[in-house]
């Protein structure tokens, strides 16, 4: 939702609206939806995305349990499974998370963890080449692209890069001079392409980063040599420039970032490593946009748990990667919360695909569809977006489970795109326009992250997951929007937070739909 | 641009002599520019292909405080208790740096093709672990980098640290029709063979194509690993983990359906083997096949920037060449005729396809190495212990400089190979604001230079001796008091592109002399000259000359080959 949309719809509709009787509130400008929408955009241009790629393709089912289902998921998996009463409950309890992330179940403990169940798009790709390009640039499918879709954004949001002076047209053509996106490591990813060059540049350590650039070359002479060898020089020339102009604002940044009490990290942990210098040059200044981390290991095709059954199935290489996950994250937060830059950031974890929901017989799984996605941060406003996928424990729904038995792969609910849009609109503030271009003219349903309240997004049943943005039917806990244009039909009782309704409500007969108010 | 692959006819100049060593070797010496320059282009690559040693010296024991030091380990039987694997293993990468440095005075292609097939079939060290399968597995890459490509696919399919690292060891008959493990069916047909995609963008198969495959590919083990006493590791075929219903394949493949035979014919040791032969032609024939290669080894060898028309005019035919039957051997998918072809080309040498690559960390580092004519250790038994400590020593700091610069040595990050041969950007993927300065700093090193162990006997110095290298005797073309033909001397064949004359002028200019008159270093040079082992003298001369070679070693144009 749009805060420009949302102010003019709610100043036309002082009026209170009748829903089947019940007065359905429409928000004042003084209520804390209207306010924490104006905050959110006017933080926009100073907000941080961290993105974690979790290299490999990583198992959702031992990742996010559906509880509520388990000896499915027992029958499914038996020689890796994690025993019930290990699996750490979340929310209501019918979800779980691998009991080697405890720190994990705690931010989800404390409103900033969000799961999104089962997430890829459609007619996915089971290499991991092209699942991994798919998931940067992007893009369908079918459909080829040269740039990253974080690099796109980038790109159209600072001009000129990579000549200086680099402008951002969010803070009214301010000169940026610091790097836009920064990958911790040697190389740069996909996600962070731009048409011409990567946006981002990559440091391995801040401390030391100044050092290696030194004084560059900088010559004077700029005369190429002809073809493909001249569009090189021209791109390592670009790169040398880069690496001198932004070694001085790391280093501020990053001894700017140095505070006491030193922050508390777990130690031999690579993304806790990365996580630790992103806190650090956040903390001290530096108004980089993007961070692009990764951690390696995911192709679990054998021995993801560690031999001998039972609780030895809680142990083991992927239960290490978790583990390391779970304790970086959870540091992240603590450390971001100290420094009071909380609402500032905002992270999500992705893998190229997920992996089957049976294993195989070497204790491993085999290349597969969906996955959960973690977002975390204090800015968020959902906990849970879609479901646990159906596995064979739900009789009203549909089976998540495609393929013949032992190739058992879980079916999408929601389109990554669709998270990737939720944080160009609401978190980067781009119009539905703009977000639509760097899509390349491609648009997607909300997921309602970082939105007070759920919306519709399409005419159908009140009880149907696939009418709400959520993916799932709203809580009670939460707000609900019926967008214009929308028809929703009540066919049981259903309780709500709130409701505004801007399209269609039709209650059954003797049915009833309970507002609690704010 | 010329796209044609007709033999180039002109006699090569010391920059195309110099073009084609950089490309198919890790970099050319002076030396060996000469002797390529003037060659025909055809039989410059032909003298690549020649001067292959096909049986190196295994490698030996670098650990200076065992009794087994220098000596051969590969074959003997192995020992548990000695607990050397990780060493062992380890070792290959000094030795295999030190025979892409040293091309013992006849440079070859081999060890660039091995390279090419290494990060075609990756396996890793890392992941393989078991020392001798590790070098059963390079031994075999490197003998077949130029033979036929069908044998290179078959062997590696039943190579055991293949069967290690892609899982076939844990691929058994699995249930409802699955395979239990298809990491090696996937692979064979995505990155070995077939290519997921066409040129166009189109899907070369199917998933359920992978899953056929994974299928014929069940019932194969390793052995022997970790297995005191033997001295080698196998693999072995069990019948009962093998899946014998029938497979089939999609109209991708012709709609092919492998069967299990009911009985082993000739020439045969089991019913799985005869599948896999199946297997392998049905592959063999995808008409995506050829292409995919050739487009591989195009990128690796000529230009990673493949526009519609070199698919059309360069790669097109260059596959169909590959999959004709070679006149010399009467078979097809022979791997030899097609690089010969290719690296003697007029396209090859056409200019659009010079410093069209940005150099590997092998190349750069190997390269510099090569270029400055540094010593490279030989293991010396009359001196073991101190040889094997420089020969170990040298190898490391190149092996740690790859690494840091994202390309350990036998140990890529996925099973897709080095980013830079596959990633969009391609051999862009090697730079970025980091890899600049770590680029900086090794050139840098350069010229500060270093002593590979101290205190031992020979002594070996890595450092570029600017004074030497322009200390030459005067010439009608050369005058070391000539600043401007001091420029001209270090920079000849340094950079695969020629230096502008806007840019000779500034580096004579300012970067040598920092804007002093010219006449200024005739002066220096002369007084340097009439006393040589005066320090003051010498060092204003170096301190110019090091100050040159630091900047023409951090231009962008010689991270360019």
């Amino acid at each position: 939702m749009k805060r420009r949309d949302f102010l003019a719809a709610s100043s036309s509709f002082l009026l209170p609206v009748m829903v089947g009787g019940f007065g359905v509130k429409a928000f004042g400008a003084n209520s804390p939806l209207v306010q924490s929408l104006m905050k959110t955009d006017a933080l926009a241009k100073d907000r941080v995305l961290v993105i974690i790629y979790l290299n490999g393709g990583n198992d959702g089912l031992n990742t996010v349990i559906p509880l509520d289902q388990y000896s499915m998921y027992n029958t499914l998996r038996t020689n890796i499974a994690i025993p019930q009463t290990s699996v750490l409950p979340i929310g209501d309890g019918s979800t779980g998370l691998h009991p080697s992330m405890t720190g994990l179940k705690q931010l989800h403990a404390n409103g900033k963890l969000a799961v999104v169940h089962s997430v890829s798009y459609p007619t996915p790709s089971y290499s991991h080449y092209r699942a991994t390009d798919i998931w940067m640039t992007a893009t369908d499918a079918a459909v080829q692209a040269d740039t990253g879709w974080a690099g796109r954004y980038l790109e159209d949001r600072f001009a000129n890069y990579p000549t200086p002076p680099i402008t951002d047209r969010d803070a009214t053509n301010a000169v940026m001079e610091d790097p836009l996106a920064i990958q911790i490591g040697y190389l740069t990813s996909t996600t962070l392409l731009g048409s011409n060059q990567s946006m981002a540049v990559a440091i391995n350590d801040p401390q030391t980063y100044a050092a290696l650039v030194g004084g560059g070359t900088g010559g004077l002479i700029n005369d190429l040599p002809c073809c493909d060898a001249g569009d090189l020089v021209t791109f390592i020339r670009q790169q040398q420039a880069l690496a001198v102009s932004y070694s001085t604002e790391i280093t501020t940044a990053h001894n700017a970032g140095n505070i006491t009490p030193t922050p508390v990290y777990p130690t031999g942990n690579s993304i806790a490593d990365q996580l630790k210098i992103v806190a650090r040059l956040v903390g001290g200044g530096l108004k980089t946009k993007v961070y692009f981390l990764s951690i390696g290991g995911f192709d679990t095709h054998s021995t993801q748990v560690q031999a001998g059954g039972g609780t030895n199935n809680n142990l083991g290489g992927h239960a290490t990667l978790l583990g390391k996950l779970s304790a970086g994250i959870k540091a992240f937060q603590d450390d971001l919360q100290a420094r009071g830059i909380e609402d500032k950031v905002a992270g999500f974890t992705f893998s190229e695909f997920g992996r089957r929901a049976n294993s195989n017989s070497s204790a491993g799984t085999d290349h597969g569809v969906a996955a959960p996605m973690f977002v975390f941060g204090s800015s968020i406003k959902r906990q849970s977006v879609g479901r646990n996928p159906n596995i064979g424990g739900y009789s009203l729904l549909p089976t998540d489970l495609n393929g013949s038995v032992g190739n058992q792969d879980l079916k999408m609910q929601i389109d990554f795109r669709r998270i990737y849009w939720d944080i160009l609109t609401d978190w980067f503030g781009r119009s539905k326009t703009d977000a639509t271009s760097l899509f390349l003219n491609k648009t997607f349903d909300t997921v309602s992250l970082f939105t007070d309240e759920v919306c519709t997004i399409k005419t159908g049943s009140w009880h149907d997951e696939k009418t709400w943005s959520c993916g799932r039917v709203p809580f009670i806990s939460e707000n609900a929007r019926i967008c214009a244009g929308h028809t929703v039909t009540l066919s049981a009782n259903a309780s709500v937070k709130n409701l505004q309704n801007y399209g269609n409500l039709i209650m059954g007969t003797g049915v009833n739909l309970s507002v609690k108010g704010v | 641009m010329n796209y044609s692959l007709n033999a180039y006819t002109q006699p090569l100049s010391g920059a195309e002599a110099a073009h084609l060593l950089r490309r198919a070797t890790f970099g050319p010496t002076q030396t060996e520019i000469t002797n390529f320059t003037g060659l025909s282009a055809s039989t410059a690559i032909q003298n690549l292909i020649n001067n292959i040693n096909y049986i190196p010296t295994p490698p030996v024991d670098l650990n200076d405080t065992k009794t087994t030091v220098g000596q051969e380990y590969v074959n003997s039987a192995y020992d548990s208790v000695l607990a050397r694997n990780f060493e062992f293993r380890y070792y290959y990468n000094h030795w295999w740096i030190n025979m892409m440095a040293k091309q013992g005075g006849n440079p070859s292609i081999i060890d660039k093709m091995t390279l090419f097939w290494q990060n075609h079939f990756v396996t890793t060290e890392a992941a393989v672990d078991e020392y001798r399968a590790i070098y059963k597995y390079f031994m075999k890459v490197r003998s077949r980098s130029l033979e036929n490509f069908k044998d290179f696919v078959r062997d590696i399919t039943y190579d055991p640290a293949m069967l290690k690292y892609l899982n076939g060891n844990e691929n058994t008959k699995g249930t409802g029709g699955a395979a239990s493990n298809e990491n090696y069916a996937r692979e064979l047909q995505e990155l070995f063979v077939v290519g997921a995609k066409d040129f166009a963008g189109n899907s070369n198969y199917t998933e359920n194509d992978v899953k056929a495959a994974a299928r014929v590919l069940t019932g194969w083990q390793y052995t022997n690993f970790y297995t005191n006493t033997t001295t080698s590791v196998g693999n072995k075929f069990t019948l009962t983990r093998h899946d014998t219903a029938p497979k089939i394949f999609s109209a991708n493949y012709g709609s092919v359906t492998i069967n299990t035979p009911t009985s082993i014919p000739v020439g045969y040791n089991n019913v799985a083997e005869v599948e896999i032969d199946a297997l392998l032609n049905m592959l063999f024939i995808h008409p995506e096949t050829p292409k995919f290669i050739c487009r591989k080894l195009y990128r690796f060898f000529v230009n990673p920037n493949v526009t519609q028309a070199i698919e059309d005019n360069v790669i097109v035919p260059l596959a169909n060449i590959f999959k004709s039957v070679d006149a010399g051997t009467g078979r097809s998918f022979e791997i030899k005729p097609i690089i010969q072809k290719l690296l003697s080309s007029e396209h090859f040498y056409d200019v659009g396809n010079i410093g069209a690559i940005i150099k590997s960390p092998a190349e750069f580092i190997i390269g510099s190495h090569r270029f400055f004519n540094f010593p490279v250790p030989t293991i010396d038994s009359a001196n073991l212990v101190n040889s094997i400590k420089n020969y170990r020593t040298y190898a490391q700091y190149i092996y740690d400089r790859m690494s840091e610069m994202q390309m350990i040595l036998l140990d890529q990050p996925t099973v897709f190979g080095y980013d830079a041969y596959f990633q969009t950007g391609y051999s862009r993927n090697w730079i970025n604001t980091s890899q600049v300065g770590l680029r900086n700093s090794f050139t840098d090193k350069l010229i500060t230079g270093r002593t590979l162990v101290s205190g031992i006997t020979p002594l070996v110095t890595i450092k570029i001796d600017m004074v030497a290298m322009v200390d030459k005797p005067t010439t009608a073309t050369y005058n070391a008091a000539d600043a401007a033909n001091v420029v001209d001397l270090v920079t000849a064949n340094l950079m695969a592109t020629g230096l502008t004359t806007n840019q000779k002028m500034f580096l004579t200019d300012t970067i040598m002399l920092s804007l002093q008159p010219r006449t200024s270093w005739a002066n220096q040079w002369a007084t340097y000259k009439s006393a040589p082992t005066n320090t003051t003298n010498l060092n204003t001369v170096k301190s110019k000359l090091e100050g040159l070679m630091k900047y023409l070693l951090r231009m962008a144009e010689y991270s360019i080959c």
